[in-house]
């Protein structure tokens, strides 16, 4: 028999669910013509209960259905960051939807499907279910990159990430198998268990790099980043600000429990290499980028790797240094593609650096905006980029990862100058072609709003958001 | 009145950032944006007063402290406070500010509202910089100015704009990342980012590991610093910066972001490591006189009188940084003088050439000749502070070269030597510039129906020529206040100093009035002749 | 009784097979199928250890995988039917328009 509190612990998802079918259930109904805004109000409707769920959820830490799930801050802290994703994502496709003639019912419903799976992930102790949530995240994920079903550029995107990404799950599922014959167990804390009482035998050493590789493609670092710059092209872009972020969070947060609250040997390497070669290759590639989408694609990239820099100096420092830099990425990220979108227009035609040359005086608004994350995503004061990189360096300086920073360092320096281009091109060229600028829609608006607050807001006042990151940390290792 | 001297920095430092969130939702009606950004950079310039007037002069630390808890973990503290050297830099920022919003009156026609709200936001973190006692919070605005005045020349300057706005940038940005290793690390051993706190456990020597990375510690402040001042080999981006800049932003760049690299210096280089800083002197010293004569033999040659300009701060500011790696009193003093007076006459050089570029479009010396003619008034300007800028006795310029090389003397005589023949370059190529720019007859038609300057532009010249005038009469004003603050800075060289200094002298360590009587002796002699 | 680690191997040789499948074919198709065989590899890695540890989790795993494999196969059937639509073609070497 379940008890009645299980039910509580996994609230958030079950409410998101329903709305998801909701809104799959009420778009037949809609006359073909009309507009489909109601769906997206829906939607937005969902994501608010679903964060009003989790908000009653800290009265009911614990584990539910048998150990599989586990409430807790770390919890709790991943399920309002990708809430609030989904909230901005949703947000900003209202117009969007239109201007490209996306069917909203099924966009909408796997928006809201897809931000099931990764509160799950985050939430999930068991692997089976690690495995399913990612599955649901994953391939809800894999049709929205296909959604501009008239543009090939998508049916591309979506195919190229579908097969790697189920390449990459066949990777981590074999992990999972080898794991479960070294401990005999799938559980997180069992396996937790194993490593504190037995010697780790090989084959669990092989395991853990194998759910590394499967999770290392699911982030985006590199050397199994190859896929990010053509699937980020190719999406549309508000799917693309969901999938930079969302499914990248919470396969951190897995990443984090499978490092970290099992117990696991042998990672310190893999993350080292991994983190230094995803800044150092997402740098580098992002410089002679024309195309912004791919542009940030990169810098998606390095900051995979910024992050695994708190990942290589691990434990607490490290790990709280990791979940906010996980926020204020996804507060940045969100509000760039949000804007990038926007600029496209119809067709997602508008996207090289040459289109973007004196938008600074066609949309001052806009532009401003996208200055900010910008220089959020450089790490410039007053930013939320600034202190997460902050404290990700100075966890890893604590960690006496002294190699590792100077690498990081200097490769934040190297990343100023693309982003810096982008500024340039807004403010300082005038324009060669006009490409045209539409006024700022309500959606977009109220999306970008709630994303510039965060990006300000973690920027100026830290100090709140790190107390839970630290809270998370130490759920997270008990 | 307590609640003002209690939060007064906080309201100087914030006063031109609430100016710039409310100039965001201003209408665009460009004259009410101009009279408001005005209005505030007067408003920030009187409360900035307040600080001079209850400063208790004579006494060396910190005044008008604010520390309050601002992030708990990292140890992060919301730590401001002034003394003698930041108090008159803070002086310097808001008394520059209302100039450059004058200057920019009809100069910027174009996105004006923007262009004050950068103006304004780079003021706050102007200020923040000097003010800020908990490294992080340095670092926090020393990062938030880059911003702004990358925008400013990118988006209002001329020419090459892209190009100089972007080496800017970058030169700093890569510059600082080292300093921001450097404070990490500090962090990291210390648990601190409060100044006088790691100030204080680098002394007793609490902090484990320290000899060790002290050398690189030193060099990834120093790194930062000296792209900022900018010493020697590092300046390149500085002539390009400032002849693509518009006016107000060469003033600022000249008058107060340079100051900032001679400030980091003197606060953070001298203040956390001393062993260090005396040890890379001699290298240090050295780059910063062949900066002195570089920098003047370069200027000599420009065609472009921005340009020229531009060089004589490579040259000048090298004067600051001999002057404080001579650890010698009477050396650091005339240092922060030389801060304060070569912001005033490089900002007032420049404000004067935005008033020809506003008439002519064009920087180039052999578009002109005989400007004296058609205007007088603007001649006169010209020829008082330039002569100020070469270091003419009973102008300000003067003092702080004077001391600069006393200290340097005292230091070591061939530092003084080689040093000295900066003083007579930079008179050679300004009063060439000066002759040419002027005198003889108007050599091109255009020149000869060039307006003289109006109103506007006489009421944001004569604050700065008052100023160089009382600076130049009556230095003890400012090196009241300035002197217990840098004996304070250099008390940790005592031992040192001592060995380098000539036996005879008083003892330069030993602050007050011994060295003010000393000081006063040697003006009143040369200025006597 | 056949030992474990037959199994295991046999996994093993089924997991690297649908690796290279992966990378050197060029038929979507095919590709796709290489997965599948990895995935294969795996739930007989799974099967070998719950029979060898005497443990439920490993079968439900396998039952997992199978579910989700299906649902994998119906997307990515239905992507490659959108992209033979616009491309043409099947053959991963001609799907260009990103640059990789």
């Amino acid at each position: 028999m379940i008890p009645a509190v299980d039910y509580i612990r996994i609230l958030p998802e079950l409410v998101l669910s329903i709305f998801g079918i909701i809104v799959m259930m009420v778009d037949p109904v809609l006359p073909e013509q009309s507009p489909k805004k109601p769906l997206g109000v829906i939607a937005v409707i969902g994501v608010l209960a679903a964060l009003a769920a989790t908000a009653y959820q800290p009265g009911f830490y614990g584990s539910a259905f048998y150990n599989t799930v586990s409430v807790d801050t770390f919890s709790v802290f991943f399920h309002v960051v990708v809430l609030l994703i989904a909230l901005v994502v949703i947000l900003i496709s209202f117009e969007y939807l239109d201007v490209q003639r996306i069917r909203s019912g099924e966009y909408y419903a796997l928006v809201l499907f897809g931000t099931v799976g990764m509160m799950l992930m985050s939430a999930a102790v068991e692997l089976v279910l690690i495995f399913i949530a990612l599955e649901i995240s994953s391939i809800s994920t894999y049709i929205l990159a296909g959604m501009r079903r008239r543009a090939a550029e998508s049916a591309e995107a979506s195919l190229k990430y579908f097969l790697l990404g189920s390449f990459a799950t066949a990777f981590f599922l074999y992990g999972v198998a080898l794991i479960f014959g070294a401990t005999g167990t799938t559980n997180v804390y069992g396996i937790a268990h194993y490593f504190q009482t037995q010697q780790a035998s090989v084959l669990a050493y092989l395991a853990v790099g194998l759910m590394f590789v499967g999770l290392g493609f699911k982030v985006a670092s590199a050397p199994f980043h190859v896929w990010t710059p053509d699937v980020y092209e190719g999406s549309p872009a508000p799917v693309v600000a969901l999938m930079s972020t969302g499914p990248k969070a919470a396969a951190f947060a897995v990443l984090l429990r499978v490092l970290f609250a099992t117990g696991a040997p042998g990672w310190f390497w893999m993350v080292w290499v991994s983190a230094a070669l995803s800044m150092t290759l997402g740098n580098i590639g992002a410089l002679v980028q024309q195309n912004v989408k791919r542009l940030l694609a990169y810098s998606s990239i390095a900051h995979a790797g910024y992050l695994l820099v708190a990942f290589a100096a691990a434990k607490q420092v490290g790990i709280s240094a990791a979940i906010f830099y996980a926020a204020s990425y996804a507060a940045m990220n969100v509000g760039a593609f949000a804007v990038i979108g926007h600029f496209a227009s119809e067709g997602e035609k508008y996207v090289t650096l040459d289109d973007y040359a004196g938008l600074g005086r066609r949309s001052p608004l806009l532009a401003a905006t996208l200055t900010i994350f910008l220089l959020s995503l450089i790490g410039i004061p007053v930013t939320g980029g600034f202190f997460a990189k902050f404290y990700v360096f100075s966890a890893a300086l604590q960690s006496n990862l002294v190699g590792l920073t100077i690498i990081g360092v200097i490769n934040s320096a190297i990343a100023a100058y693309y982003y810096l281009r982008v500024i340039v091109y807004m403010y300082m060229r005038d324009e060669r072609v006009e490409a045209p600028v539409a006024r700022i829609p309500a959606g977009l608006g109220v999306g970008l709003a709630i994303s510039l607050v965060a990006t300000i807001y973690l920027g100026v006042m830290p100090g709140r958001v790190l107390d839970y990151a630290i809270q998370s940390a130490q759920d997270l290792l008990k | 009145m307590k609640f003002i001297n209690d939060n007064i920095l906080t309201i100087v430092v914030f006063l031109p950032l609430a100016g710039a969130i409310l100039l965001a939702f201003f209408p665009r009606r460009d004259r009410d944006v101009r009279y408001f950004a005005l209005a505030v950079s007067l408003i920030t310039l009187l409360a900035s007063l307040h600080l001079t007037w209850y400063f208790v002069r004579g006494q060396s630390g910190f005044q008008y402290e604010e520390n309050v808890p601002w992030i708990p973990h990292p140890n992060i503290h919301y730590h401001m406070g002034v003394d003698g050297i930041s108090l008159w830099l803070v002086i310097l920022t808001t008394f520059l500010m209302p100039l450059c919003v004058l200057i920019s009156w009809k100069s910027i026609g174009d996105r004006v509202k923007e262009f004050f709200i950068l103006m304004l936001v780079l003021e706050t973190a102007m200020i923040g910089v000097f003010v800020a006692l908990d490294l992080f919070l340095f670092y926090f605005f020393w990062e938030a100015t880059l911003i702004p005045m990358a925008l400013l020349i990118g988006m209002y300057g001329h020419g090459r704009k892209i190009y100089a706005a972007v080496k800017f940038f970058l030169y700093t940005m890569i510059a600082s990342v080292f300093m921001l290793a450097a404070i990490l690390w500090l962090y990291a051993r210390t648990g601190s980012f409060d100044f006088v706190t790691i100030q204080g456990m680098i002394q007793s020597g609490q902090v484990s590991g320290f000899g060790n990375a002290a050398l690189w510690l030193f060099l990834g402040f120093f790194v930062a610093f000296a792209v900022k001042v900018p010493l020697f080999p590092v300046h390149t981006w500085l002539p390009d910066a400032h002849v693509e800049a518009p006016t107000a932003g060469s003033v600022l760049l000249a008058g107060v972001l340079l100051k900032m690299g001679t400030y980091g210096l003197l606060r953070f280089n001298l203040g956390l490591f001393p062993e260090q800083a005396r040890r890379n002197a001699p290298w240090i010293i050295a780059l910063a006189i062949i900066g002195i004569i570089y920098g003047a033999l370069v200027a000599m040659i420009q065609p472009n009188i921005k340009r020229l300009v531009a060089y004589t701060s490579v040259s000048h500011l090298g004067f600051v940084v001999l002057g404080i790696f001579s650890f010698t009193q009477l050396g650091v003093d005339g240092a922060v003088y030389q801060m304060l007076s070569h912001g005033i006459s490089t900002g007032a050089l420049f404000m004067l050439l935005g008033m020809i570029y506003d008439r002519r479009h064009t920087y180039e010396l052999s578009e002109f000749g005989g400007l004296a003619t058609p205007m007088p008034v603007f001649a006169t300007f010209f020829a008082f502070i330039m002569l100020s800028s070469v270091g003419l006795p009973l102008l300000n310029g003067f003092v702080g070269e004077f001391m600069v090389l006393s200290g340097a003397f005292q230091a070591k005589q061939l530092y003084g030597i080689l040093a000295a023949t900066g003083v007579i370059w930079s008179a050679c190529y300004l009063l060439w510039m000066y002759q040419r720019v002027f005198y003889g007859n108007v050599t091109k038609p255009v020149n000869s129906s060039l307006r003289d300057i109006d109103a506007r532009e006489r009421v944001s010249l004569w604050p700065l020529a008052i100023a160089a005038l009382v600076m130049g009469v009556a230095p003890m004003l400012w090196l009241h206040s300035i002197d217990p603050a840098v004996s304070a800075a250099l008390k940790q060289f005592s031992g040192v100093t001592q060995a380098a200094v000539l036996p005879a002298r008083n003892s330069p360590a030993a602050p007050g009035p011994p060295l003010h009587a000393d000081f006063a002796r040697n003006g009143v002699e040369v200025i006597g002749r | 009784m056949v030992p474990l680690s037959y199994y295991l191997v046999l996994s093993a040789i089924l997991f690297a097979c649908g690796v290279a499948g992966f990378l050197i074919k060029r038929n979507i198709i095919t590709i796709f199928l290489s997965i599948e065989l990895m995935l294969n590899g795996v739930n007989l890695s799974f099967v070998a250890f719950a029979a060898q540890l005497n443990k439920l989790e490993g079968h439900i795993f396998v039952f997992f995988v199978m579910v989700v494999a299906a649902a994998e196969a119906a997307v990515g059937l239905a992507i490659i039917i959108a992209v033979f639509r616009t491309r043409e073609t099947l053959n991963v070497d001609r799907v260009n328009l990103l640059k990789l």
